[in-house]
């Protein structure tokens, strides 16, 4: 396995929080200003069921995202599920809210051409918590349209902009989805595996 | 360096300094015949050692590219990674303001643009419009492979095949990105530019590709249909 | 306020860039002004979208590695080592341990040379001359041993998949050490001349405030994250390579303003001159490189992994097809994200406060564009 797993017996498998941070404040040397506030980390109690090995942040994810999963997996300790398009803001909203998932941060968008099928990517992550979960979304290539989630974190405005900009996904709901990177007059979705890599060409 | 009066006692090129000679051109002890042509700045010093004190004789074009070339303002333009190394050869250790060449930040004052980084087809209507925006005489310098030719983004989509697609380049410094004495060899080798135009007129030369570790004989050269027997031999241009 | 619609004011629109030397790169921004007040302001980017992601597609894994390094052209190592990572989660190749020591060694005075970058330009925009002279003098230094290390001074292309490409000088350890020495009398001179300056604190304090939900909605990461009060830290919280093996503390800020972003990273430099200095110590000689075929081939599937870069949380997702090139590369860069906050932290603002917050998110645009 990987460096993940190789500090097995380190404070990161049996407290993920806390433990390391408050090791790491008492040997502060003397030129650091100790932190005024105190982490979040050190504040709340340590979560009873995350750990950093994937089951159980899996098994609340099935759990939140009970009816609307079509498949589900994982690796290392960032486990995905899949769901579908029309489910894709009601499951986002629970992750999002639920006390022990706290998937606060969208760390990430993407869109994957399959050919046959576009999948969406969403990367959740918890900066206080420390979970990590990953929600999917295939559309039919023909069709991609998925539901904005610019309502839930304020990162997907951009992202979904460029989603939309390099792969065609349709983001509905989302308020101004204008070109952000690519310039005035651009043909084509250039993210798409149907776009050709260049050859010379005179500008 | 001064200016010497006799030049037998200008000092001699020390090794292990700056500028290294190639083999067996340079003699180092005296006593062995050495010479002083591993020095730096003796056209400029000849010119005005050569004349009457007082008396600078010349064509007046002349004296106007010595002017020019010796305080060189660049466009402070960072495009992409080579900015970093451009900015590194502005800052305190590589110090471009001994050979007069100062940033500024307005296209209006500017005489050099250099342009360092990848230069993609939505900035390419920007960068000739800065051109545009520049006073003449001007001059432009390609600073790394993307401004070159594209460098490693010769595939994208977005990128333009190199800065002489939108405006001409006097020079161009290949690297990725140039170290900044590469940098310095280019914009020393533009001085050169300015001061042979000056005295042969514009165009004499196709434009320069800046190196200063290759040696002469493994540059490729040019294709010479287009200036055949305007090659005036003076190993600058490859 | 006027009751006379003649008279009613019309917000002034004000362009900046792309070409602007506080825009640290070819950034763009237009903002609306109600006499000195920022009323709204719009950020445009693109001017340096090389399509990376898409060209990783046509290149070999051990390929990719030379554009990950062109991506955030500051902190080329931390680049080449999240990308390195992903490939090997794929694979399952356990790195040896010394080749771990030398990465985090060279990524962390990484993370120096790109906080002295950052404290040079910051000090800039601030309208302070002086401490770019300084920053880049100890700049040099680091990019001295990258020399010695991997032949160059920006591009390294040095951290391959499963290891580093070679050994490092024999005068390694001695010479690193010695380095130290001088970047921590060099960082403390440049933390000297401005951190606690009468006028810098003037520009940057309460300036640009973002609380800490806000910055974790929008996707904040890196110090700009820390700034706002939360210690979310990737090597602490999700610890990868050696890691685990060191201590160090993460800087934390309270407020959130621009000072509060401009102190974090100067802590961290500190930090991470500590943790090059316990990598000296517990570094044991060993191999570099494990036994593997020259072209990696992942099998199929997909895989997310994430490390600290100077700027903030960089993730690359990565799928695999089973061939020699990657099928689909995304990368998950910190300082875009960063960039998202700008307008929210720019709204009524002054106008001359506008390059001052812009500064303190320390952008690249190599890696916002891509």
């Amino acid at each position: 396995m990987t460096e993940q797993d190789k500090p097995v017996s380190e404070p990161e498998e049996s407290a993920p929080e806390g433990a390391t941070d408050e090791t790491a404040q008492a040997e502060a040397p003397a030129s650091v200003r100790p932190a005024r506030r105190a982490p979040p980390h050190e504040e709340e109690a340590p979560p009873e069921v995350l750990n950093p090995r994937g089951q159980t942040t899996l098994g609340l994810l099935m759990q939140v995202a009970d009816p609307y999963v079509i498949a589900h997996g994982g690796r290392d300790d960032i486990p995905w599920i899949e769901t579908r398009a029309q489910r894709l803001t009601e499951v986002a909203r629970r992750c999002r809210d639920h006390r022990d998932l706290d998937l606060k941060m969208l760390h990430c968008l993407l869109v994957v051409d399959y050919i046959e099928h576009l999948q969406a990517v969403y990367v959740l992550l918890s900066p206080v918590k420390g979970t990590r979960a990953i929600l999917k979304v295939n559309v039919p290539a023909d069709e991609p349209k998925v539901p904005s989630l610019t309502g839930l974190w304020a990162a997907t405005d951009w992202y979904e902009r460029e989603m939309h900009e390099l792969f065609g996904m349709e983001f509905e709901g989302h308020p101004n989805l204008s070109p952000l990177i690519l310039y005035e007059g651009f043909e084509g979705y250039p993210g798409l595996k149907s776009f050709p890599f260049n050859d010379y060409e005179e500008f | 360096m001064a200016l010497d009066n006799n030049p037998q006692d200008a000092p001699l090129f020390v090794p292990g300094s700056w500028d290294r000679p190639k083999a067996g051109k340079f003699i180092d002890a005296p006593e062995q015949g050495g010479t002083s042509t591993g020095r730096g700045n003796r056209p400029a010093a000849n010119l005005l050692q050569r004349g009457v004190p007082g008396v600078i004789t010349g064509k007046l074009d002349e004296l106007a590219a010595l002017a020019r070339k010796n305080s060189l303002w660049t466009l402070t333009f960072g495009l992409a990674c080579c900015a970093i190394e451009m900015m590194s050869t502005h800052m305190s250790h590589h110090d471009l303001d001994r050979f007069g060449i100062v940033t500024w930040p307005s296209p209006r004052q500017s005489d050099v643009m250099i342009v360092a980084g990848t230069v993609v087809k939505k900035m390419a209507d920007p960068i000739r419009l800065l051109y545009e925006q520049m006073p003449d005489p001007k001059w432009v310098i390609a600073m790394g492979s993307c401004a070159t030719n594209g460098g490693p983004y010769y595939r994208s989509y977005s990128v333009v095949m190199g800065v002489d697609h939108i405006i001409p380049v006097d020079v161009y410094v290949p690297g990725c990105p140039p170290r900044p004495e590469a940098l310095m060899d280019g914009l020393i080798k533009l001085q050169e530019k300015i001061q042979r135009d000056a005295k042969e007129g514009p165009n004499a030369e196709p434009p320069i590709i800046a190196q200063a570790e290759v040696p002469q004989e493994d540059l490729v050269e040019p294709d010479s249909t287009d200036n055949a027997g305007e090659d005036d031999g003076t190993g600058q241009a490859s | 306020m006027t009751t006379h619609p003649e008279l009613e004011t019309v917000d002034m629109m004000l362009n900046m860039g792309p070409q602007h030397p506080s825009t640290h790169g070819v950034f763009r921004m237009v903002l609306w002004i109600d006499g000195e007040r920022i009323v709204d302001m719009e950020p445009h980017i693109g001017y340096l979208h090389r399509g990376s992601e898409k060209l990783c597609e046509g290149e070999r894994y051990g390929q990719v590695v030379t554009l990950f390094d062109r991506l955030d052209y500051v902190s080329n190592f931390n680049n080449e080592q999240v990308f390195c990572r992903a490939v090997e989660r794929l694979m399952d190749i356990e790195v040896p341990e010394r080749a771990m020591y030398i990465r985090t060694i060279l990524c962390e005075l990484n993370r120096v040379a790109s906080h002295l970058l950052f404290l040079g330009t910051y000090a800039l925009d601030a309208g302070a001359m002086t401490p770019v002279l300084y920053a880049f003098r100890e700049r040099e230094r680091i990019q001295n041993l990258y020399e010695a290390v991997s032949g160059a001074r920006m591009m390294h292309n040095f951290i391959r998949i499963g290891g580093i490409k070679e050994e490092v000088p024999a005068d390694f350890v001695p010479r690193v050490r010695q380095l130290l020495g001088e970047l921590r009398r060099g960082v403390e001179e440049c933390d000297n001349l401005l951190t606690f300056n009468e006028v810098f604190l003037a520009r940057t304090r309460g300036v640009g405030v973002i609380d800490a939900d806000t910055a974790v909605s929008y996707g904040l990461t890196g110090p700009c994250l820390r700034a706002s009060g939360l210690a979310y830290d990737v090597r602490k919280d999700h610890p990868y390579e050696i890691y685990p093996n060191v201590s160090f503390t993460v800087p934390v800020g309270e407020y959130g303003d621009c000072w509060d972003r401009y102190w974090v990273r100067v802590q961290e430099a500190y930090q991470s001159l500590n943790i090059v200095e316990q990598c000296l110590d517990q570094m044991t000689e060993g191999p570099i490189m494990p036994q593997m075929r020259r072209i990696a081939r992942p099998p199929k599937g997909e895989v997310y992994v994430h490390g600290e870069n100077p700027r903030g949380d960089i993730g690359v997702y990565l799928v695999s097809d089973g061939t020699d090139k990657p099928y689909r590369l995304k990368v998950r860069p910190p300082s875009y994200c960063n960039l998202t906050a700008l307008r929210h932290m720019m709204k009524d603002a002054f106008i001359a406060d506008a390059v001052v917050i812009l500064g303190s998110l320390d952008i690249v645009l190599g890696e916002v564009d891509r």
